[in-house]
């Protein structure tokens, strides 16, 4: 099959089924990439996080408020002190550590299970699905093929997230304590940051992204355990050829591997989760610090 | 509207029966070794004679099933299944007047936990014989391990078609003496799916199945039956997506894409709840003429009320309403009378195993695993799913059932109606798969 035989089986809903994985990849991606860039921890426990906002979204939305946005930022708050409870109860304890690196990832990889475990006792193992909100539930029919009108939405909350993140950690002194202390710690103590409690607070907000990411993302997949494991795997992807650190790499990274992984499947019929895997690969050889590598950006 | 099949919480550990613990160790002399293994050899003498629980305490089964992950629903059913006819059977004088107990392991759909799981229930508790089994990969990983164990298994669910296929047959064949089959395989259900795509205004077809040898078995099956059968039909698109993928709309936007007439897709579990949830959004239904679903009436679709949409087909192992027989008839109302849903085929397959069981230690006389291979070799049974046979390879000459998709008020769950019974046996499926490799398993 020629090249030019294949362009045309690349509609509009590709390229928007493609930006909206890329969004979701996004939102938990780019608190991957904010935690490690200041606080140097790959927290493994980030994909639980964005599980964890998913599942108590879906439980708001079904026992508490019937308002999917309310329930969506209840996620994302909750999952935000879920994940600055780790911090300040365990990872804490690990900065100073010579083996600082290994404790850290056997740290959040326990409590990647603690979380895939307390999600099964509460939730069982089973699946739940939820509508997307009332407003934007509605199908698009474009060039002949049809998608649900929320895939846009996702996009446009990404961007804003984008944008309302890169204001705040360049227009607000939270964000300059946040880039000072990300570019020299021992400095930006010597000169009165309360560090400790600057780093509870990244990862605060870290983890309010994972939620936010899982919560907003629950309409449109189903909501599993197993939903952390997958999603972990492809964020540090999109880390990696964004470049550690930076939040304008983890969203071009995210939409990169998002188009992959909506044109993959057009290409091969089997297989098509290794292309990722792929670019990571080449992304590494011929730039290991990433396509806006360079941490603190 | 938050749907969901989510089990209960604490249901994880289904471990609990009580295993003896180990005795406390003293120096043993030569004397008492030999008196010991003296001992020790008469009791396991005694045990081939008689069964591992002796002839008076229960006859105990063991059964692995998927009880946790995407398709824990499936073990829920099989479970139903157990419960109702063991308390029919222990209700009724049980097996030659013994209890019947049933051990119940979680698979968690891997062939390693299975294997695991199965040793123990064999090794640890001495069950008399064993059956279950939801998924393909589960079964092609447990047959060998069954030869090697020599007790007899009854497979009520999974179905690859290599399990009931003698090893040596086909480079995947792992079918053995051991191994037996209660339920239909893929190769009887997809001879329907062919059967069905032959009356159908459909040339170009397309599938979307899971990744492993349950969906390429599927789509291969498919194909050589349509061309054993000379049914008009081009194989345009295919997508097989991992198991437990949480969004498809890439490979259903792939699938449209190709614009194909049919689709035949063996997705199942909540990866299948999933799939029609977002196909739905991406207006396949509109797009696409037939959809086939081959394990469309598993369990969680007809049973939660957010089934599979009207009027496309889905087959199934067993249907409630045919045979319209007194057996099914009765079975299917008291069965709803207890748990308040139709019966699914998970549940009738796990049910009919232990009646199976019944009869072959009954006419045995006992449990000896030999024994009961030879009693259950060749065997002729009738259940609600109707009369069959176990054929030379251990494999039920059951029917291969389709039907299109309607939403069923009284009963509040979809059924299959019309409903079509295709017969599957030995030299229907040889002569439909024409000059393929693939085995009938049968």
């Amino acid at each position: 099959m020629s090249l030019s035989s294949l362009v045309p089986l690349i509609g509009i809903s590709d390229v928007v089924i493609g930006l909206s994985l890329g969004s979701r990849l996004f939102l938990i991606a780019v608190g991957l990439s904010l935690i490690f860039g200041v606080l140097g921890v790959l927290n493994f426990a980030h994909g639980g996080f964005y599980m964890l906002g998913a599942y108590v979204t879906l439980a708001v939305v079904s026992n508490v408020v019937d308002n999917f946005w309310v329930a969506a930022v209840v996620g994302a708050l909750a999952v935000g002190v879920v994940g600055a409870a780790i911090e300040f109860s365990a990872i804490r304890r690990l900065y100073e550590r010579a083996d600082s690196d290994l404790d850290q990832l056997i740290v959040t990889f326990g409590f990647v299970l603690v979380i895939h475990e307390t999600v099964r006792f509460v939730w069982g193992s089973g699946s739940y699905s939820i509508d997307p909100p009332d407003v934007f539930n509605f199908s698009v029919t474009f060039g002949g093929s049809t998608f649900n009108a929320y895939r846009l939405a996702l996009i446009g909350l990404a961007v804003a997230v984008l944008v309302g993140l890169w204001l705040f950690i360049t227009r607000t002194y939270f964000g300059s304590l946040v880039r000072g202390t990300s570019s020299d710690r021992e400095m930006a103590a010597m000169l009165g940051v309360d560090v400790p409690r600057l780093y509870t607070g990244v990862f605060f907000l870290g983890s309010v992204l994972a939620g936010l990411g899982g919560a907003l993302s629950a309409p449109l997949q189903s909501t599993s355990p197993a939903l952390g494991d997958q999603v972990i795997i492809d964020a540090f992807i999109v880390v990696v050829i964004g470049g550690l650190g930076s939040m304008s790499g983890a969203f071009v990274g995210a939409m990169l591997i998002g188009m992959m992984q909506s044109l993959g499947p057009q290409f091969i019929s089997a297989g098509s989760i290794a292309i990722p895997f792929l670019a990571m690969v080449i992304v590494l050889l011929i730039r290991p610090e990433g396509l806006f590598g360079g941490i603190g950006e | 509207m938050v749907t969901g099949n989510g089990e209960a919480g604490n249901k994880y550990n289904r471990n609990d029966d009580v295993k003896a613990g180990s005795e406390s160790r003293a120096p043993v002399g030569r004397r008492r070794f030999l008196q010991a293994a003296g001992a020790g050899t008469a009791v396991a003498l005694a045990g081939c004679s008689g069964g591992g629980g002796g002839d008076d305490g229960p006859v105990t089964l063991g059964a692995a099933y998927i009880l946790s992950g995407f398709a824990s629903l499936y073990g829920e059913e099989a479970e139903r299944g157990i419960e109702f006819a063991q308390s029919e059977i222990n209700d009724n004088g049980g097996i030659d007047g013994r209890e019947v107990e049933v051990l119940t392991r979680d698979t968690e759909a891997s062939g390693d936990t299975a294997i695991q799981q199965i040793r123990s229930l064999v090794q640890e508790d001495n069950v008399d014989g064993l059956f279950g089994l939801d998924s393909s990969g589960v079964a092609q990983a447990v047959a060998p391990q069954i030869s090697q164990l020599q007790i007899p298994f009854m497979i009520t669910h999974a179905a690859t078609p290599f399990v009931t296929s003698p090893q040596g047959e086909h480079e995947d064949s792992v079918g053995n003496e051991y191994v037996f089959r209660d339920s239909n395989s893929l190769a009887q259900d997809i001879y329907g799916a062919a059967r069905v795509a032959e009356e159908l205004d459909a040339t170009e077809w397309a599938t979307i199945g899971p990744d492993y040898a349950f969906g390429y078995e599927t789509w291969d099956y498919f194909q050589a039956y349509c061309d054993g059968l000379g049914v008009d039909a081009e194989f345009t698109a295919e997508q097989f997506p991992a198991l437990a993928t949480s969004d498809y709309t890439p490979f259903i936007s792939s699938i449209l894409d190709a614009d194909p007439d049919a689709v035949l897709t063996p997705l199942w579990g909540a990866d299948l709840t999933t799939f029609v949830g977002q196909a739905e959004d991406a207006g396949w239904f509109d797009q696409i003429d037939h959809t086939l679903f081959s394990v469309g009436m598993g369990t969680d679709l007809p049973s939660d009320g957010s089934p599979l949409p009207e009027g496309e087909y889905a087959s199934t192992r067993y249907d409630p309403f045919v045979p319209d027989t007194e057996t099914n008839n009765s079975f299917r109302e008291a069965y709803y009378e207890e748990y308040g849903t139709l019966p699914t085929y998970n549940a009738e397959g796990a049910y009919r195993a232990l009646h199976l069981y019944k009869e072959a230690i009954e006419s045995a006389g006992g449990t000896d695993p030999s024994a009961l291979v030879d009693e259950f070799t060749g065997m002729e049974h009738s259940g609600p799913v109707g009369e069959y046979q176990f054929s030379e390879t251990n494999q039920a000459t059951v029917a291969s059932i389709w039907g299109t998709v309607t939403y069923d008020d009284e009963w509040g769950s979809n059924v299959l109606d019309p409903v079509d019974r295709y017969d599957a046996g030995p030299d229907v499926l040889s002569e439909a798969l024409g000059d393929s490799d693939l085995p009938t398993g049968i």
